[in-house]
């Protein structure tokens, strides 16, 4: 249970990160939660962390690194890199679209304030989403559900998260200017690619 | 490596803060999702068609389009009552009608809205065979002509005491209307002399029907029957009378390999063309070229694989060019020549190929008189029309006509054409290049082909006017109508004896001329001199017409025309001198059967009041079933608007012939239901089931039609779209049918014993009526249909125009030189480069229609008029603006300079736009500009104060059992005006696009000058439709009012009103204002006057007839004796 917990925390840090610009509530979380910091070494050690206010950080460093990583620069959208013409897909024949409507899901754009439901925020969310629905049905008895929602993941990520993700981080990380961005970068490359072979491990070995 | 991150990442679980709390939480899986999941909404669906199959058509569950704008399911789901935000979805019925926005007939499908009643939007008719779906933007503008904040709400009436043109109204009931003006027909009619048969006056702009006012003016026993073509198409129409007896090309654009449009018509604006450019995109995707023939760069020209910019009237000789080439280079098709030209006619005629000879029209006699005979004089007459000729006469460059003739052989047999307005309408004599054109696409072969030219009879259906099985006295078809024994002359003058239609453009002219009339009747003949009922039909005679004030002189004038009214939806400028303006219905509100010939194959559509048609598929009853279209409009919050079909079966009835004595009353009275008007249902279900077998077939034996009592027209009502016959190709070749002692042809019967064959083969029986007919033609054995002509095969060489006097045109031919030019003037274009002397004069191209605007109908649509603003300029070469020191937005004073009287009519200033798209010399501006009013809004307070009952007191729902129940009780009487949703008792003229003008004009010269714009307004009247109404940011002036300007100019032998003009060029002068128009119009009473006694070859008195008896005589069938004419010496 531990281990759901855990990636379903991360999961939704990473996607918290990814998604929007900071605010000074989540940045607090990042600055002083100390196995937080420990997944974030360049970030720990910055000088910058500490000596800058939390206004100031966000909206002359981290933010403007940001937004050139998710908005100017690159393009954190599954169907801009899976595409053949590297358009971003933003009406209902997104390849998401259907996954999340089967499983009840829809994206609230008012909240998500991004062009289509593929980018890469919403999809690490949709990972939390399915770790606690999983959790949830372990705690309930239902092991038919949580072996599913685990297979659900897998393929989720297989399909989707690892076709283009991985392309995407590499490349948020080698233009990212923070270390913050850099290390999540980082983080959220290495996460996928280890959960992956997890969930691969754990649904071998189910009956 | 990474299985060993895992354990680093287990230390996620030791986050301060929960994942779920750090997250955004982008998704929602509440009500909306469910709602999307409960509905049968996708944003993945499986197709992408517009429409839902027909048997959802009662009941069709659509999102609504206004909402998709926030983001669509997706981000709000749909509406439920779990999820009030989501979005809306529409109950629609869907209810097929047929555009009426110009003559193409394209289906459409009114959307209703079954919670408000209202239509929420037109789309096209999928089950329409010739639009396929899809329309153009006129189409869609049907939403809003319907939803117009200033249509005419109730009928309305001249106020008393006030004389026309003064503008002001009373609201008045349908009843007192046409108790006056039913009153005023029937005393005319009961006079029953000969000049009263001709002064009751029909007058149709465009028809969009297939005759049924004709039927009800035959029932009437009257010829007056009156329509614009002469100002519209006659010249292109003649070229196909003389060739084929037939009334225009029918083209296969869809299966052609050389589309070859005379003009910028077919596939940009103008006839059928959205239909006809779909045809025609498909066609091009196989590989098909397209050649533009137009002096003017249309859109159509722009797109083309060759354009062609030709002298204005000149396109005869390029046609003749070709047809030398193919004749003299061995590629003619002489099997089919062989077959289908009337050779035998020619080479069995001494005395017209002597004619020839004399004429130098060949330069040696034949020798003999086969077949290879002539193909030798074929190519001895046309040798002269060599490059260098067509060159030097055309002005076109030599390598554009040798590639045209590379391509036109290329072509084969599939090379289609349209010959129409444009060339033919704008040029003195352009008929012939009709002509000409049909004689070298039939020397290739290609007249009734697959991908071929055809002609107009065999594609079309023509059933409006023939339900007459339904009602107590026409007995089938009409067949027990009396045929009428008149002749009017104010419609067919003797002058013009060939005119392909009425001369409906001289009628002010001929209404003043008393001269004219004296000369005639000194000569034995009965001319009216004045109208006892003038009724123009969705028509603006004073504005599009030639000549519009004297128009205006004679509408205003009580003694020449005693009563007027206009059926008509809108304002305009003819309406403001009129007694009566009766509002009936557009597009979605009025009944007609409408088809054209926009492909090889005989369609119809079915015009509906689609509002009257869901109340009726809902289960409501009208309380007055011969007015239930009022009613029904009525109930919708259209105001008192009808349709003409119920109006004239009441009129017919009730109020010409109350009491049956002028045997009218029995014509329109329904068998059903003696004593009362024939029904809608009755007359369309005989109309269409006693006409169409295979629709007939269809419709009673389709299980959800059978057991109705009107099941053809059902089906019809359900579907709007009929095709009787597809892919009728060389139907000439028809073999006759004989069935019961009788033969058949064309539809007709003849008795088969009386059957003969005589010379060339041609075939010969008699009909009912014991007159023998030319019905078939014999050829190899094989009796056949063959054309509607006296030889039964392709006249290239009219015999019978010798004796209406036009000997020397009997053949195709164009004047191959100066002197020919002179001697042979009708032939001429009046714009022709040999008149252009001055070095500022030009021929002005007139004829071309911007492809949103519908004559008059435009100004009542707010994105139609957007669209078209300052679009129409004066088109001129760069180099010749350069030279004369025109710049673009200069305003030019376009003076008007008759060739053939050699007087000024005037001038329009209008706005200088300098362009490589037009030919040197030429300029282009088209006629379908200027609009003008005399005042922004007419106050009509007694029709808030007339109308005190509540339509309706349920709310305006179709699932609503109490408002299904509900309807106005005695419509249209008095005592029973209905309150107008909304009407403050002002409303506006054609507030998108009509600006106010000042008019002077004093019996001999007229001005009119621009003086308010348009400005934005907040409408009052179907406000929810009208949002924008405020958001106008043009002044409304569509270009200048050229045609009051424009002199008649009747062509010879067409009688075509010849649109081009001469025009002088010069700088605007101080004080000018693009818009003004300064006419001479006493000059231009002159100048018709000049045309015809210096042109026409009218009767005189060795005439025995007044017109051919075998060409079409339009509207209503006339008894032969007619025809029969006495002219005094």
């Amino acid at each position: 249970m531990d281990e759901l917990t855990a990636r379903s925390n991360i999961y939704g840090l990473l996607s918290r990160i990814m998604l929007q610009e900071l605010d000074v509530e989540i940045l607090n979380t990042l600055m002083n939660d100390k196995t937080v910091l420990e997944f974030l070494p360049h970030w720990n050690e910055w000088e910058q962390r500490t000596s800058v206010a939390p206004q100031k950080l966000l909206e002359e460093y981290l933010n403007p690194d940001f937004t050139n990583l998710s908005l100017l620069h690159l393009v954190p959208y599954e169907t801009f890199y899976t595409r053949a013409d590297q358009m971003v897909e933003t009406g209902g024949a997104n390849p998401v679209t259907d996954i999340y409507s089967a499983y009840d899901f829809i994206v609230d754009y008012a909240v998500a304030r991004v062009v289509s439901a593929d980018h890469i925020g919403v999809e690490l969310e949709f990972m939390h989403h399915l770790c606690q629905a999983q959790m949830k049905a372990t705690q309930e008895g239902d092991t038919d559900a949580a072996t599913e929602l685990q297979a659900v993941q897998h393929r989720f990520l297989n399909t989707h998260l690892l076709q283009w993700a991985p392309m995407y981080l590499i490349n948020m990380k080698y233009e990212s200017r923070t270390p913050l961005y850099y290390d999540a970068a980082e983080m959220a490359l290495e996460f996928i690619l280890s959960d992956n072979e997890t969930l691969t491990t754990d649904i071998a070995k189910a009956p | 490596m990474y299985l060993e991150s895992r354990r680093t990442f287990l230390k996620g679980a030791a986050f301060t803060v929960a994942g779920a709390a750090i997250v955004k939480g982008v998704f929602s899986t509440d009500a909306a999702a469910e709602s999307v999941e409960n509905s049968k909404f996708t944003n993945t669906p499986d197709s992408l068609s517009f429409y839902p199959p027909l048997d959802q058509w009662n009941s069709f569950q659509e999102l609504d389009g206004t909402d998709w704008k926030r983001g669509g399911i997706d981000r709000h789901g749909v509406q439920s009552e779990e999820n009030p935000d989501g979005i809306l979805v529409n109950d629609f019925m869907i209810v097929p009608t047929a555009c009426s926005n110009c003559e193409a007939s394209c289906g459409l499908t009114a959307w209703v809205d079954k919670k408000t009643f209202t239509v929420k939007k037109y789309m096209g008719n999928p089950l329409h065979p010739g639009s396929r779906g899809r329309n153009c933007a006129k189409g869609y503008a049907v939403q809003s002509q319907m939803y117009d904040p200033d249509r005419i709400p109730f009928p309305l009436k001249r106020a008393p005491g006030s004389k026309r043109g003064e503008g002001k109204w009373i609201r008045t009931t349908w009843d007192e209307a046409m108790t006056t003006i039913g009153k005023k027909m029937g005393d005319t009619i009961r006079k029953g002399d000969d000049l009263s048969k001709k002064s009751v006056m029909f007058h149709v702009g465009r028809p969009n029907e297939n005759g049924f006012v004709p039927q009800v003016w035959e029932t009437l026993g009257l010829d007056s029957y009156n329509s614009h073509t002469n100002i519209c198409s006659s010249n292109g129409r003649t070229p196909t009378i003389w060739t084929a007896n037939d009334d225009r090309t029918s083209p296969d654009w869809a299966n052609a390999k050389l589309i070859f449009l005379n003009s910028s018509h077919a596939a940009d604006a103008g006839h059928y063309f959205q239909q006809s450019a779909g045809f025609i995109a498909d066609a091009r995707k196989k590989g098909a070229k397209m050649v533009v023939m137009d002096p003017r760069m249309s859109n159509s020209a722009g797109m083309s694989d060759l354009w062609i910019a030709a002298w204005p009237g000149t396109e005869a000789a390029i046609y003749l060019y070709l047809a030398n080439r193919i004749l003299n280079e061995n590629m003619t098709d002489k099997k089919f020549v062989k077959k289908w030209f009337n050779w035998e006619t020619l080479m069995n005629d001494q005395e017209h190929l002597n004619f020839m000879l004399q004429k130098g029209q060949i330069t040696k006699a034949p020798t003999g008189n086969g077949f290879d005979d002539y193909m030798d004089l074929l190519k001895d007459m046309y040798a002269p029309y060599t490059l260098e000729y067509a060159v030097k006469e055309t002005h076109v460059p030599a390598y554009k006509l040798e590639k045209l003739y590379e391509m036109f052989i290329w072509a084969g047999d599939a090379i289609s054409t349209y010959i129409w307005r444009a060339a033919a309408a704008g040029n003195r004599g352009a008929w012939m290049g009709g002509r000409a054109a049909y004689f070298c696409i039939g020397l290739r072969g290609a007249i009734g082909t697959e991908g071929g030219t055809f002609f107009h009879h065999w594609h079309v259906i023509s059933v409006s006017g023939k339900g007459g099985s339904s009602t107590v006295g026409q007995g089938a078809g009409g067949a027990d109508v009396p045929k009428i024994k008149v002749w009017n002359e104010l419609t067919w003058p003797p002058e013009w004896p060939l005119s392909t239609y009425e001369m409906s453009y001289l009628l002010p002219h001929l209404l003043t001329d008393t001269a004219w009339q004296k000369k005639w009747n000194d000569r034995g003949l009965k001319v009216p001199s004045k109208l006892a009922v003038y009724i123009p039909r969705m028509y603006n005679p004073v504005w599009i017409n030639p000549d519009g004030f004297r128009w205006i002189e004679v509408l205003k004038d009580e003694t020449k025309m005693e009563l007027t009214m206009n059926l008509s939806p809108v304002w305009s400028e003819t309406n403001w001198y009129m007694d009566y303006v009766l509002p009936v219905g557009l597009a979605g509100e009025r009944h007609d059967q409408h088809s054209e010939a926009t492909f090889p194959a005989r369609w119809t559509s079915f015009r509906q009041p689609v509002l009257r048609v869901a109340l009726e598929k809902s289960g409501w009853k009208a309380k007055n079933p011969n007015r239930a279209t009022l009613e029904a409009h009525v109930k919708a919050g259209l105001g008192e608007v009808w349709e003409e079909n119920e109006f004239w079966f009441d009129m017919c009835v009730n109020y010409i012939d109350p009491d049956g004595s002028l045997g009218i009353k029995k014509m329109w009275e329904s068998k059903r239901h003696p004593g009362k008007p024939v029904t809608i249902a009755e007359w369309y279900d005989a109309a269409f089931g006693d006409n169409l077998p295979k629709l007939k077939e269809t419709a009673i034996n389709d299980e959800r039609y059978s057991k109705e009592e009107f099941p053809v027209y059902a089906y019809l009502r359900d579907h709007g779209a009929w095709m009787e016959e597809d892919k009728i190709y060389n139907a000439m070749e028809r073999e006759l049918k004989f069935e019961d002692g009788e033969v058949i042809s064309h539809g007709h019967k003849f008795d088969a014993g009386s059957m003969s064959i005589g010379a060339a083969g041609v075939i010969s029986a008699k009909d009912h009526e014991g007159k023998e007919k030319k019905i078939g033609i014999e050829i190899d054995g094989k009796k056949m249909e063959g054309f509607e002509t006296l030889t039964r095969k392709l006249e290239f060489f009219t015999q019978w125009a010798t004796d209406w006097h036009w000997r020397e045109y009997a053949m195709p031919f164009y004047p191959r030189n100066d002197k020919e030019k002179t001697e042979m003037v009708h032939l001429v274009s009046h714009v022709n480069h040999m008149y252009m002397k001055e070095e500022n004069s030009f021929a002005l191209n007139t004829v071309f229609r911007l492809p949103y605007n519908i004559h008059t109908r435009s100004a009542n649509s707010k994105h139609l008029m957007e669209i078209s603003q300052n679009h129409d300029p004066i088109w001129i070469y760069t180099k010749d603006a350069q030279r004369l020191g025109f710049k673009r937005g200069d305003a030019m004073r376009v003076k008007i300079v008759d060739t053939v009287s050699g007087l000024d009519s005037g001038y329009f200033v209008a706005m200088a736009v300098p362009t490589e798209g037009v030919m040197p010399g030429t300029l282009a501006c088209s006629h379908h500009g200027g609009r003008w009013k005399l005042t922004n809004h007419v106050t009509i307070p007694n029709g808030v104060s007339d109308g005190k009952i509540d339509p309706s007191t349920a709310p305006r729902d179709l699932s609503n059992k109490e408002f299904l129940n509900e309807s106005p009780a005695n419509i249209g009487k008095a005592g029973a005006q209905t309150k107008i949703d909304d009407y403050s008792g002002t409303s506006g003229i054609n507030s998108f696009g009509v600006p106010v003008a000042e008019l002077q004009m004093d019996g001999k010269v007229g001005k009119l000058k621009y003086v308010e714009g348009i400005k934005g307004f907040k409408a009052e009247r179907f406000a929810q439709y009208n949002r924008d109404s405020e958001n106008i940011w043009w002044d409304g002036l569509s270009g200048s009012w050229q045609n009051a300007v424009a002199a008649p100019h009747p062509d010879p032998i067409s009688g075509m009103h010849c649109w081009h003009h001469k025009v002088i060029l010069e700088p605007a002068q101080p004080g000018d204002k693009i818009g003004d128009i300064f006419v001479n119009y006493d000059n231009n009473l002159k100048v018709y006057q000049a045309w015809r006694d210096q042109l026409s070859r009218g009767l005189d008195s060795n005439s025995t007839i007044r017109r051919p008896r075998h060409i079409k005589r339009p509207w209503v069938s006339l008894d032969p004796s007619a025809y029969d004419v006495h002219i005094k010496s």
